[in-house]
């Protein structure tokens, strides 16, 4: 800036302060101490001094002007010229230290610029967030718009529906010419169905004569003989080797029959274990008192659950009942300790 | 589905052959057949009389019974009607697998004919719907007497509609693959019957099988599911169109779902494909054909992929 200034400074003064140029001889002498060289401007840093004096001849008027710009040059070479090209090829010279000294500001100014453009664009991205956020709010005008009680575009929300309304999103696009439609970035052509009555009744007829089916009521075993009252078509031979099949049928039909329109009341199998379970408590209650009642361990064995058949739960249920009356009571210690155990636990 | 799209837009749909507007459909009765419109804004009226028994069917395995049944029946319990599915597979049980209901099964239909509980005791409901309950044949390794399933089917549909909680709207019965006693089994309480069909030509022998079967049996009310479809493929002729498959079958058309991997994540999940968000295509179309089960509708139009037009120039400047 200084030698910006200084070279202004020094064009000012030559041109606003008329110095009387005489026929006779103007010194002009400069004293230019700088370092020129041009391969090495990015390492120059100087600052120029000169020395402008401008004598004249006339010793009634001595004008003086100095501008005076301090050089202090870091490179060795100094040169001093007189020739106006040498001088011009000087200022040529000193533009990159001008160079140098707009970069060493235009850095500055750069990260203040980058700041700015930050700035904004943070308030931009939240101002963003905050319009999509608001569109999103559950229970705002936007869901009646996603429902399509609502249109959006009275409302100026210009985002279109790409999955909520399958008929009626604008991003599937029907052409008024032909029946043609473009989604997902695809072209589609609507092709009508053209199958008519009259087809549907000849398929009809041709399946029915093809396919000669009865359903089977009657399901026979090999061996066995077919009943003379029964179609032979509606008959079913059910291979030995079958998985999944028997034809003895083990469930009985009425029976079936009632517990699948059973409506009321709880199965027969829970309430027959409620009952084997009401009647063990009956029996332990008659034996012992309700006060010190104690649930010892093999007593508590009787109240698991049997995981076989009804049938196995009824032995155990006869055992449990004969069980307390054969075995002595356990000792008032060994209760006491058992009903420890039990408040541990 | 998008030709559901076309007609609720008449201006546009030279397809558009039936218009209505709700309030007529407020004033026919209950029981007659209604040729109606998908409308994303109103609930699906109910056709024909509850409890609609409805078995989906396929004869081949593998074409996506169960996975067309778990969607489908979720669909319509979303739109507010009471459904049961029944897993009507004696030795496979798969179902429940679908529904991510697993580990809720502890009563089947086995328990409920030997007595060891009752049939709302075996009836598993959905916490995600609680209009929702399913009820599985049996467990595996459980023998049941063949010829005697299809009669205890029989009984539970009817025990069903004397329910407590009332009748339900949907009963829809999984059958398993195969035209034997599981077959027989599942499409004896049935009136209606959903064929689901892959477009290949061994998917297509046996639901035309199937198809003579369901009709011999009494079932004329037979609609069909193209599923696993694949537009790129129709478009090259590598596979048949949903309208050859239609040609070659003679069946009014429920839907064409088409293929989608997330069929498969959801399988994993036991979380179906309707209950996506955002919604699978698949998990789309089995909605739509939820809607035409409902009121006993059939498309009236198919998407068949084209090449894309090439644009000119001048098309840069909305040309």
């Amino acid at each position: 800036m200084t030698t910006t200034a200084s070279i202004w400074t020094l064009h000012f003064h030559s041109s606003s302060f008329p110095i009387p140029i005489l026929s006779s001889e103007v010194r002009f002498r400069r004293y230019l101490e700088f370092a020129c060289n041009c391969k090495n401007c990015t390492s120059r840093s100087t600052l120029r001094k000169f020395i402008v004096r401008a004598v004249s001849s006339d010793d009634d008027k001595r004008l003086r002007d100095e501008v005076i710009v301090n050089n202090s040059s870091k490179d060795n070479a100094a040169k001093t010229q007189q020739n106006p090209v040498a001088m011009f090829q000087e200022s040529i010279s000193s533009l990159p230290l001008l160079v140098f000294k707009t970069g060493k500001y235009s850095g500055v100014s750069f990260t203040v610029g980058l700041c700015i453009v930050a700035t904004l664009l943070i308030i931009v991205v939240k101002g963003y967030a905050a319009r999509k956020s608001r569109h999103n709010r559950p229970g705002s005008v936007a869901d009646l718009v996603r429902r399509g009680q609502l249109r959006s575009d009275r409302r100026g929300i210009s985002t279109p529906l790409k999955y909520e309304d399958p008929f009626n999103n604008p991003m599937v696009k029907v052409s008024k010419s032909n029946s043609s439609v473009e989604m997902c970035g695809k072209v589609y052509r609507l092709a009508p169905v053209t199958l008519t009555e009259e087809e549907q009744s000849v398929h009809q007829k041709r399946r029915s004569r093809a396919y000669q089916w009865k359903r089977p009521t009657m399901f026979l075993k090999e061996g066995e003989s077919v009943p003379p009252d029964v179609d032979p078509d509606t008959v079913r031979w059910i291979p030995a080797n079958h998985p999944f099949a028997t034809t003895s049928s083990d469930i009985d039909e009425d029976l079936a029959q009632n517990n699948v329109y059973q409506k009321h009341g709880v199965p027969f199998r829970i309430q027959a274990e409620h009952e084997a379970l009401q009647r063990k408590l009956e029996a332990l209650q008659n034996e012992q008192k309700l006060n010190k009642l104690v649930i010892d361990p093999a007593a508590a064995r009787d109240f698991e659950r049997p995981l076989k058949s009804h049938l196995k739960s009824g032995d155990q249920v006869e055992q449990s009942t004969s069980n307390p009356k054969s075995s002595p009571n356990p000792p008032k210690s060994d209760r006491a300790h058992n009903s420890c155990e039990q408040t541990n636990l | 589905m998008v030709s559901l799209q076309l007609l609720t837009n008449p201006k546009t749909s030279p397809l558009y052959c039936h218009t209505f507007s709700p309030k007529t459909l407020k004033n026919k009765p209950r029981t007659l057949t209604v040729n109606s419109l998908l409308q994303y804004n109103r609930k699906p009226q109910l056709a024909g009389e509850a409890p609609r028994v409805v078995v989906i069917t396929s004869g081949k395995g593998g074409v996506g019974k169960t996975t067309t049944a778990a969607n489908i029946s979720l669909s319509l319990a979303r739109l507010g009607f009471s459904v049961v599915a029944i897993d009507a597979d004696v030795g496979l049980r798969n179902l429940d697998l679908l529904l991510g209901l697993e580990n809720r099964v502890n009563y089947t239909v086995f328990e409920i004919l030997n007595g060891d509980c009752r049939l709302d005791q075996a009836l598993v409901r959905d916490k995600r719907w609680s209009n929702f309950e399913l009820l599985c044949i049996s467990k595996p390794r459980s023998k049941l007497p063949i010829g005697f399933g299809a009669k205890a089917l029989v009984w539970l549909v009817d025990a069903l509609k004397g329910r407590e909680e009332g009748t339900p709207d949907f009963v829809l019965i999984d059958c398993p693959a195969g035209i034997d006693a599981g077959f027989i089994t599942a499409i004896s309480p049935a009136n209606e019957a959903v064929l689901v069909t892959t477009p290949d030509i061994t998917s297509l022998r046996d639901a035309d099988r199937v198809t003579g079967l369901l009709e011999c049996d009494g079932i004329r009310d037979i609609k069909m599911i193209v599923n696993r479809v694949r537009t790129d493929m129709i478009k090259g002729e590598d596979m048949m169109s949903v309208l050859d498959v239609q040609e070659m079958l003679g069946l009014p058309l429920l839907g064409v779902i088409p293929e989608d991997t997330e069929v498969i994540r959801s399988t994993n999940r036991g979380h179906p494909l309707v209950l996506n968000r955002p919604p699978a295509l698949a998990g789309l179309a089995f909605e739509q054909a939820a809607w035409r089960l409902v009121e006993q509708d059939s498309m009236k139009a198919v998407m068949m992929e084209e090449e894309p037009k090439k644009r000119g120039f001048f098309s840069l400047f909305g040309g």
